[in-house]
């Protein structure tokens, strides 16, 4: 049997993919490691349940938007710019990580993950979240429910998510613009 | 004087329909059909032996879906029906003296369930399906009654109904009780086997498929003419249950039977209210009732051995542009979890290409369930079905149409006539 292939070109980090041939019922996770070697996003359930796997899209109206890599086919992302968790630190000429992204930092300071596997997944949440509160801060009394509707569907199997929820709370308050008196 | 004339007539018409609906309202035209005889109570002995049946009863009638809220005390009540005319809250059934119907007479009780007119004499509404189980005999109203009062009481209030005026008033329901209670409440022909007769019994009278599965009038009254063929309810379509609506379902009466078991087939998972049917009712009734229920629903006096489902229906053609941009997003969003042939997962994902809802005369039900997902659901024996993601926030009402069009057209057979304006309806929740 032959996979029926299609062209696919896309961005990825901010680099143009040239067009490709890529089987046209291959999901995005096996594109990203098969093909571009990017391996941050985790294969986790397959199903589309866990979040470990996602990446964030870019949309044309300057928004972001979380995607699961697993569920969602390599085609459906073309033409679009998708940031994997290797897209979020600063990087000098060379590729070298010059600066982590402050969720990621945040992660850090806080101890937030054990084992590490949901990692990518919760700092594409947490960077979605932000993003989304720069344009529609939330009122203080509100920020705890909007953190957890907003990355509860991120699974966890270590730490109890605690340290995950302390991390994004502190990077949010820290930052100014997302949260109104 | 011919003026005067008029006049006088007029005056006395209106006079006349005044009084009449002061009759009406005063609830001298309601016809009762609960005899006397239940002004006798039943014995503590009666109570005790009848109470046991009278638990596969309630179950076959479902009174525990409306009559307790997720989480909330086992027949408390509670749970919030939202209805044009406002929002009315089920009512605590347990054997609680204050809040239940501890103090309930087996008249009492018999009026509420057949009649609609509870403790003294303060009317139901008809979210309370009376006008179905109106049909129900009156031993198996005992039972019932005599289980609910084996119940534990439970002290938790009734919320009070939000109701707009003239809703609020419940003795205006002696005006929908006019109108579409029947008081013919015979459920047997005796043409028909015992089967049959047991199946319609259920289907109309315990079950009450009709409430949602027949459509209603102005008045929210069943049209009997359209008896089970389908009707809108909360934004989806509960689909006709008639031999031809379920024979396009793909269903066959051997399907349909374990389909009311295990709440999974080929056709899907049991969603929505119907997946609350399943869970608290269905699920747990016997063989020979289902069985009974599926033979009447197809019209037949016993179920046939052979379960050789309908012939698949033929796939029509779609514009290539529609078919082009479907595929696309089918491969994009759907095929990793519902299969590039629409396969599905066994145990985890319902298969799309034998899928009802792309056989249904509406696709209302495929596209509202594509924009809004569905919950992660356990079903009997162990099966669970993964939730499906919502993806109205990644499909526009174009792309949405189109891939309606083309798997119900590839799959389903029906004509591509879904617009991107339907969709938007849809999407608004209309």
């Amino acid at each position: 049997m032959t996979l029926a292939m299609r062209k696919l070109s896309l961005t990825v980090n901010g680099k143009t993919i040239d067009p490709v041939d890529v089987p046209e019922t291959m999901m995005m996770q096996d594109f990203l490691y098969e093909y571009l070697n990017l391996t941050g996003s985790r294969m986790g359930c397959g199903q589309g349940i866990c979040h470990a796997c996602t990446v964030i899209v870019d949309g044309d109206d300057g928004a972001m938007r979380e995607i699961r890599t697993c569920i969602t086919g390599a085609h459906w992302f073309a033409g679009k710019k998708v940031r994997t968790v290797e897209g979020h630190a600063t990087r000098d000429a060379s590729g070298a990580i010059t600066a982590l992204s402050p969720v990621q930092q945040a992660f850090i300071e806080h101890f937030s993950f054990q084992c590490g596997y949901c990692t990518p997944g919760f700092v594409t949440g947490a960077t979605v979240l932000m993003d989304e509160l720069k344009r529609k801060p939330v009122r203080r009394a509100d920020l705890e429910k909007t953190i957890s509707e907003a990355l509860d569907k991120h699974i966890c199997r270590c730490t109890g998510y605690v340290r995950y929820f302390e991390a994004v709370r502190d990077v949010i308050l820290k930052t100014p613009g997302l949260v109104k008196a | 004087m011919r003026a005067r004339k008029l006049l006088g007539i007029l005056i006395l018409l209106i006079v006349c329909g005044a009084v009449l609906a002061g009759c009406i309202f005063a609830g001298l035209l309601e016809k009762s059909v609960v005899a006397k005889d239940v002004d006798q109570p039943l014995s503590p002995d009666q109570m005790k032996s009848l109470a046991q049946r009278g638990a596969y009863v309630a179950v076959a009638a479902d009174c525990y879906a409306c009559h307790t809220t997720t989480g909330g005390a086992p027949w408390a009540g509670g749970l919030p029906f939202k209805t044009p005319f406002g929002t009315i809250y089920s009512t605590n059934i347990s054997s609680d003296p204050d809040n239940g119907i501890g103090n309930w007479t087996r008249a009492d009780f018999h009026r509420a369930v057949r009649d609609g007119v509870g403790k003294g004499g303060r009317h139901l509404y008809p979210a309370m399906p009376y006008a179905s189980y109106r049909k129900m005999t009156p031993e198996d109203v005992d039972a019932v009654y005599a289980y609910l009062m084996s119940r534990p009481p439970m002290k938790v209030a009734n919320p009070a109904n939000e109701l707009t005026f003239p809703f609020n008033i419940r003795q205006g329901l002696t005006f929908w009780n006019l109108l579409n209670l029947s008081g013919d409440t015979q459920t047997k022909d005796a043409a028909r086997s015992d089967v049959w007769n047991r199946g319609r019994y259920l289907v109309d009278a315990l079950a009450h498929c009709g409430e949602c599965h027949t459509p209603r009038n102005l008045t929210q009254g069943m049209i009997q003419s359209d008896y089970l063929k389908g009707a809108m309810l909360e934004g989806l379509f509960a689909p006709d249950i008639t031999k031809d609506g379920l024979t396009r379902m793909g269903f066959t009466p051997q399907l349909l039977a374990g389909f009311m078991k295990s709440g999974l087939s080929a056709q899907g998972a049991m969603t929505n209210q119907m997946y609350e049917v399943v869970h608290f009712s269905t699920q747990y009734m016997t063989k020979d009732d289902l069985d009974a229920m599926s033979a009447y629903l197809f019209g037949l006096d016993a179920l046939p051995k052979d379960a050789t489902p309908p012939a698949p229906p033929k796939a029509v053609p779609v514009a290539a542009d529609v078919a082009s941009s479907a595929r696309n997003t089918y491969l994009g969003l759907c095929a990793s979890c519902h299969g590039a042939e629409g396969q599905g997962i066994p145990h985890v994902v319902v298969p799309l290409a034998t899928n009802a809802s792309l056989r249904l005369t509406s696709a209302r039900n495929l596209i509202h369930t594509t924009l809004n997902g569905i919950p992660a659901r356990r079903f009997p024996g162990l099966e669970r079905m993964q939730p499906m993601p919502a993806f109205k926030d990644v499909l526009d009402d174009r792309q949405m149409a189109d891939l309606a069009n083309w798997m119900r057209a590839t799959w389903g057979g029906e004509p591509p006539n879904v617009k991107a304006e339907d969709v938007a309806e849809i999407r608004k929740g209309h």
